[in-house]
Formats: structure tokens, sequence, C-alpha cells
């Protein structure tokens, strides 16, 4: 069957913001609540054998379209198959071929091993008795946890709890993995060895949807990302796709001193480097300048900034030469930082 | 329902139990613990009933007519006990999934393919060793403490009235563990149905002594027939053929409070899904 593995069409979800408790309902107040979309029409397809990634900042709708893919939450409208199943009329047989980490370390029983986590889980998942003893070897040899599976899970370390949710996502064998911030709370060395799970998933031909708000991790594991920001998916293609969108090589940041605020120079300085390069932003912070330039070449524009600089006798204080990152593509498309 | 797919929720059903008894393991001295209330509670009763009334013949004649049996100690022992393994059916399964949910962990059990009567009464099976437990203790005090003459027999019989009891309040704790998943919170239900209990269905008392209206109420609740069912099996000796008009009708009433249970959980289920409620902090 070659039914992608994930198809979304038009996929919304809207919440209710506030809150109607059952003194306002018994007395019969106004609702105050109002309906948002979390989940604002979005359209993805990913193909067998990717590791696909929806990268956007806080409050995005990452999580929301996670867990409708995961069968956790319905559609308001739209509609999701995964590997050619409707996640809604579906859902069971969904839920037989996905694995999904949602969640952190918590969601594991903590009083139990390793082991006896993922015995009751190959249960929860059906996976028949005769192969338990196996799949479980296999899944903690996966994450390499196979020389601790018998420690009690309070004894882990954050990053081994999070290859443990991993390896529990492993159990039902599933063709596509979705991953919530596989990475998030794990300090860089954890972080780079759940990737490098990660990887090994691809190269056992295992199809891999994750989310991140770690542009670094998107770049570098990604075949393909999607940049998503409130609710909608505003750029998709491959990490150097997007880079390219923004028609630069190299990102230069300039800190220029600039104390007169009576006079400000900030629009005729940006006029005259624009001339050299495209100014995606600028932000005054006292009497300095933070302002990063898209430019083709960083070997032409600097001079030039002098230049501009001197002629509104201004100073130039740092000079960063950069190359473009998807972070530069994000501020480009939604005029701000990705990380706020 | 395909019969491989019923095998296999057959087996995470074992597996829950599994689970629930090895966290159990990790809580040894939570046995110990509970050793103290089931005797307590009821001593304080017999204590109170021997302060009230005395042992004369003319005090014991008029409670055994009212009562089936001269046993005070028994009699309260089984009202208490029983009240206790309510009071954890209550508490237990409601509480179990709301702590699942809190951690995220009711979202991971969500996902698995496993059938939602696994994740509503799983975490209720860890409680049968509870009341096992706790019957033991009262049964041991019983004997060993009052001389109340407990025969095999009767202990058997007494063991099929607890089976045929387990529909109704599990059925119970299951339909409150919806509750508390829909609302996040449930005591003031569960402190409401525990107080109705305690007045209507004779822990401490026959209920004959209710006027007419009260024995009506009693007569609705599942509580009732267990305790005066293994009242009367254990102490004024009667046979299973004497209560089996009495447990037909805490069978039927298990039945239906499963269905409602299994309605609500459903219907729990859609709302948290809409809602994305299944995982809340
Ligand atoms: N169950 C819910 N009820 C109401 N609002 C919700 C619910 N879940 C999420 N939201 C809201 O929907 C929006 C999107 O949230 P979501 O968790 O999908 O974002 P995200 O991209 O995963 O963000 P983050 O990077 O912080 O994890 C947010 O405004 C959030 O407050
Ligand atoms: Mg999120």
């Amino acid at each position: 069957m070659d039914a992608p593995a994930v198809e979304a069409t038009a996929l919304v979800k809207e919440f209710e913001r506030g809150r109607r408790t059952v003194w306002q309902r018994l007395r019969g107040d106004p609702d105050r609540r109002v309906r948002f979309r979390a989940v604002d029409g979005i359209d993805l397809r990913v193909e067998r054998g990717e590791i696909f990634g929806l990268l956007g900042p806080n409050g995005a709708g990452k999580t929301t379209t996670m867990k409708m893919l995961a069968t956790l939450l319905e559609p308001t409208s739209g509609s999701a198959r995964i590997l050619g199943r409707d996640v809604v009329s579906d859902a069971r047989e969904v839920r037989r071929r996905i694995g999904a980490v949602l969640s952190d370390g918590r969601s594991l029983y903590w009083k139990l091993t390793a082991r006896e986590n993922l015995e009751y889980f190959a249960a929860l998942y059906h996976v028949p008795p005769d192969e338990q003893r196996q799949r479980i070897e296999r899944v903690l040899a996966a994450v390499k946890l196979d020389d601790r599976a018998d420690d009690y899970v309070e004894r882990y370390s954050t990053g081994m709890r999070q290859r443990l949710v991993l390896a529990r996502a492993l159990l039902p064998d599933p063709e596509l993995l979705l991953l919530d911030e596989p990475t998030v709370g794990l300090d860089p060395q954890a972080a780079r060895d759940l990737r490098g799970r990660v990887r090994d998933l691809q190269s056992q031909g295992r199809t891999v949807l994750l989310t991140t708000h770690y542009m670094e991790e998107a770049d570098q594991l990604c075949d393909r990302i999607a940049i998503v920001d409130h609710g909608r998916v505003v750029a998709l293609d491959t990490p150097a796709g997007l880079k390219r969108t923004i028609g630069a090589t190299e990102v230069v940041r300039l800190e220029v001193s600039a104390p007169d605020a009576a006079h400000p120079v900030d629009g005729s300085l940006m006029r005259r480097l624009g001339s050299a390069g495209h100014v995606a932003h600028h932000e005054r912070e006292d009497d300095r300048l933070a302002i990063t330039v898209h430019a083709r070449s960083a070997r032409d524009f600097v001079p030039v900034a002098f230049d501009a600089a001197r002629a509104e006798g201004v100073a130039i204080q740092h000079v960063e030469v950069v190359p473009v990152s998807l972070e530069d593509v994000f501020i480009s498309l939604t005029g701000r930082a990705l990380r706020e | 329902m395909s019969p491989s797919r019923f095998a296999a929720d057959l087996r995470a059903f074992g597996a829950a139990a599994l689970k629930e008894w090895r966290l159990l393991r990790r809580y040894p001295s939570l046995f110990v613990g509970f050793l103290f209330w089931p005797i307590a509670l009821p001593v304080a009763y017999v204590f109170q009933a021997r302060g009230y009334a005395g042992d004369s013949d003319a005090a014991l004649d008029a409670f055994a007519a009212r009562a089936g049996t001269a046993e005070v100690a028994g009699f309260l022992f089984l009202g208490w006990a029983a009240y206790m393994w309510i009071s954890m059916i209550l508490w237990g399964p409601g509480t179990a999934l709301r702590t699942e949910q809190v951690r995220g962990s009711l979202e991971a059990l969500f996902m698995t393919p496993a059938s939602r009567l696994v994740i509503l009464f799983g975490p209720a099976v860890s409680q049968v060793v509870w009341a096992l437990w706790m019957f033991a203790i009262v049964a041991a005090t019983m004997t060993l403490v009052f001389g109340v003459d407990l025969a095999v027999a009767s202990a058997l019989r007494a063991l099929v009235v607890i089976g045929v009891a387990v529909p109704a309040l599990y059925g119970l704790g299951a339909l409150f563990a919806a509750v508390v998943l829909r609302f996040g919170e449930v005591s003031a239900l569960v402190q409401t149905v525990r107080g109705v209990f305690t007045v209507f269905c004779g822990m401490s008392f026959p209920i004959v002594i209710l006027p007419e209206w009260g024995r009506a109420v009693a007569l609705a609740l599942p509580p009732t027939y267990l305790i005066a069912d293994l009242r009367r099996v254990l102490l004024a000796g009667s046979d299973l053929a004497a209560v089996v008009p009495d447990l037909a009708v805490l069978l039927s009433l298990g039945l239906l409070l499963c269905a409602a249970a299994v309605v609500a959980f459903r219907r729990t289920e859609r709302y948290a899904r809409r809602g994305g409620s299944l995982a809340s902090y």
C-alpha cells in the first residue's frame, strides 16, 4: 500500500478559552467562553521513510496537531489519514500502527522497573505473548537501555526516562512515530543521543513526524520541515530550500551605538544599509541598535555598513557573520523571533 | 469483537492486574498500616454496644430479635468490613485514573488499541487484594479475639456473597472514576454517597429499625444486600439457597451499574477528545 504516512487536509481544531463553572450555569449567566483556533487549516503530506519536522514557536499548534494525528483529539473539521486510515472513523487501526511520544518521563510508572513498564504496555498494545519477550529486548536495545532494564525508573536520569518513553512507543513496531518535542528538557549530550536514536529509526525504514522549537534540531534532523505559526503552515520545504527562500547566503548582525535618541538615525541608516543587503530586523535598546541583515556576501556588505555608520555619525560596536539559519527564515516569514 | 481481540484484551486486563500488584509490592508498609482500622473501628462499636445495653440475656435477645443473630461483635465487624471495602472502591479507581491523567500516562493508555474497559476497570483490580486482606484480618480478629465461631463452609459461602457483590461495587467505583475524569474531582459526591450508605445500609445497626421509607431506600442500595447476606451466611447459619433472591437483586444492580459506568466513561472520553482534557494539569 502506498498511501502516505500522514495526510492532513484542512485540519482545524477549535478550543474554548475561559471557563464556565457549574455555578454560572445554574445562575444562567451568559456564556463568556470564546472559541479560538489552535490549529487553523493545516495541510500536510508526510511520505514514508521521511523525518518530517513541525517547527514553530510556543502555542503555534504543534502539540494539538500531533494529538489529532494520534487519535487523542477529535478535529473540529478537516480530516487526517495515517497510513491510509482515518484518525476518527478508524481510530483503533491507527493506534495499532503508530507509536507516539507526547509526554515526558512522568508518564511512566516510576515505582516499576523499565521492563515492568514495557510488559504492561506490550499487553495493552496486544503484542502476542510469545513475541513479548523478544519485542521488549529489541525496544530496550533500540534506545540503549538494555543494561538498565531491571532498574526502577525512579533511579533513572531524565534522559534515560525520555528514552524509555520512546521505547514504549516502539512496542507496537510502528511504521510511523509521532514525537512531540522529544528533546525538550534534556542536556545537550542527552539530546544529541536521542537525535541519534531518531536517525536509527529512519534507517530501519520507519517514518518520523516530530515537533520542535529548536531550529538547529529541525535543521540537523529533518528531511523536510513545515514552519507553523498561529495554527497554519507558513512554509514547507527541505531545510536548504527554506533557507534559500530568503535570498541570502549570510546573515550579518550589527550592534551600533547610537546614543542620540533626539535625532534618531534609525531610518536613514537603515536606508543606507538596505542598498547593500536586506534589513530583516532592527531593534533599539536604550542607546544601542541591534540590526540583522541578510546579505549575498558579507565581504561586500560589511565595508558598506562601516561607511554608512560613519556617514550617520554612529559607531559599529560589534559585527557577527553567520550562515543563514531557520531562525532567519522564521523571522523573515513572521517578523518575530522563534524563541520569545 | 473478534475472539483474538477479546483474548488480547483479557491478557491486557491480566497485565493491568499484575502491574497493580507490582506497585503494591513496593509499599509493604501500607499493608501493616491497614491492619489497624478494620479492627479499631468495629471494636469501638462493640464497646459502645456493651456500654449502652450491657450483655444481659434480655439485651442480647432484644438485639437478636432485630438482627437475626446474638453475635454483636460479628455483626459489627462484618458491617464495618463491608463499609471499608466500599470506601476503598469508591476512592480507589477514581484516584488511580486521576493520577494517570495528571501525570500524562492516561494519554499513553488511550493511544493503545486496548479496550477502554481495561483502562476503566484495570485499576480496580488491586482493590481485590486489599479486600481479601481486610476480610482475612477481620475474620482472624472475630474468631481469635471475640470467639465468633466461623466454620469453613460458611466462610466459603461468604466468599460467594462477596463475589456476587463485585460487579455492583466495581460498577460504582468505575462510575465514579468516569466522573472524576470528567470533572477533575469527586470528593463531594463520594462523601455524599458514603454518608447515604452509612445511614441506610445498616453497617452498625439492623435496618429493621429504620422507618419504612428508610427501608425502601436501603433496598435500592447494593451494600445493604452485601452486609445483610454476609451476616446471614456467617452468623445466622443460612445456606446459600436462602440468600439467592437477595443475590439476584445484587447481581442485577451490579450489571446496571457496570453498564452505567461504561456509558459514562464513553461520554467522558468523547468530551475529553473534544476539549483536550485527557491530559490536564
Ligand atoms: N485542551 C486545551 N484547551 C484549550 N486550549 C488549548 C488546549 N490545548 C492547547 N490549547 C491552546 O492551543 C494553542 C496551541 O497549543 P499547542 O500546545 O498545540 O502549541 P504548541 O505549538 O505545541 O506549543 P509549545 O511549543 O509551547 O508546546 C495554545 O494557545 C494553547 O493554549
Ligand atoms: Mg507543544
